[in-house]
């Protein structure tokens, strides 16, 4: 990651702007939503694994910081949604795209299905994921 | 399977208050197939979009407007080797990719 950081400022003019945009695990809430309502019905479960790559990648900017590269100018968090049609959807997205980093206990499974069934037609199931984004400035002389 | 993505438009929202990309040239690392690139390409004067996939970058060469085919343009490289001479961009985006 110091590698990647360390060729952004080389390629970028001085005062160039990083901007930083990547998930943070904070268990992700999982919700049943229609027009009606947003019920929240559990929480994903967070892996080691994703914890210590988040702390990487905290840790190489913080790196970078200190070294001079670059200047924390901006930060926030900010809600982004995965929506699906179904609880099953959402299962197998999870166990197929993020199972290195997140997964879904039984209790949530079944609270998610459960809502899902006796809800509207129109409801489905989303996640609602943490993002971070931060802008950094390249140091004039770094 | 129908899955929709930032349903509440936050990404593009925060991304465009977070930076201004008019009129400059943009360096994204970890493109992928470009969902991200096409939030803030048409203002950009050059845009570059770097991944390790492929398939990734095949789909996004595919999905590239037409109205963007002077200035954006894909490649496959890593970002611990960026192909282009020092103090060549404005904006770096690392997109889902630390």
């Amino acid at each position: 990651m110091v590698h990647t950081l360390s060729e952004i400022k080389r390629a970028l003019v001085p005062n160039g702007i990083l901007i930083d945009l990547r998930p943070i695990l904070d268990r992700w809430q999982v919700e049943v939503v229609s027009a009606r309502e947003i019920k929240e019905t559990g929480r994903v479960q967070d892996f080691p694994v994703g914890l210590a790559d988040d702390e990487a990648a905290n840790q190489a900017m913080a790196e970078s910081e200190a070294s001079g590269w670059f200047i924390r100018e901006q930060e926030e968090f900010f809600p982004f949604i995965y929506s699906w049609d179904t609880p099953n959807e959402l299962t197998e997205w999870i166990e197929e795209e993020w199972q290195d980093f997140i997964a879904l206990d039984e209790e949530t499974k079944r609270s998610t299905r459960s809502a899902w069934a006796v809800a509207d037609a129109d409801a489905r199931v989303r996640l609602k994921m943490k993002m971070l984004i931060a802008r950094w400035r390249k140091r004039e002389q770094s | 399977m129908t899955l929709q993505k930032d349903t509440e438009g936050n990404e593009k929202k925060y991304l465009h208050t977070f930076a201004d990309f008019s009129n400059k040239r943009v360096l994204e690392i970890g493109c992928g197939e470009g969902r991200w690139t096409w939030q803030y390409a048409h203002a950009s004067s050059l845009t570059v979009g770097l991944d390790t996939d492929p398939d990734a970058l095949r789909v996004a060469v595919i999905d590239k407007p037409s109205d963007l085919h002077h200035k954006v343009h894909f490649l496959r490289a890593e970002s611990e080797h960026i192909p282009f001479a020092k103090e060549t961009f404005d904006i770096a985006a690392l997109a889902w990719s630390l």
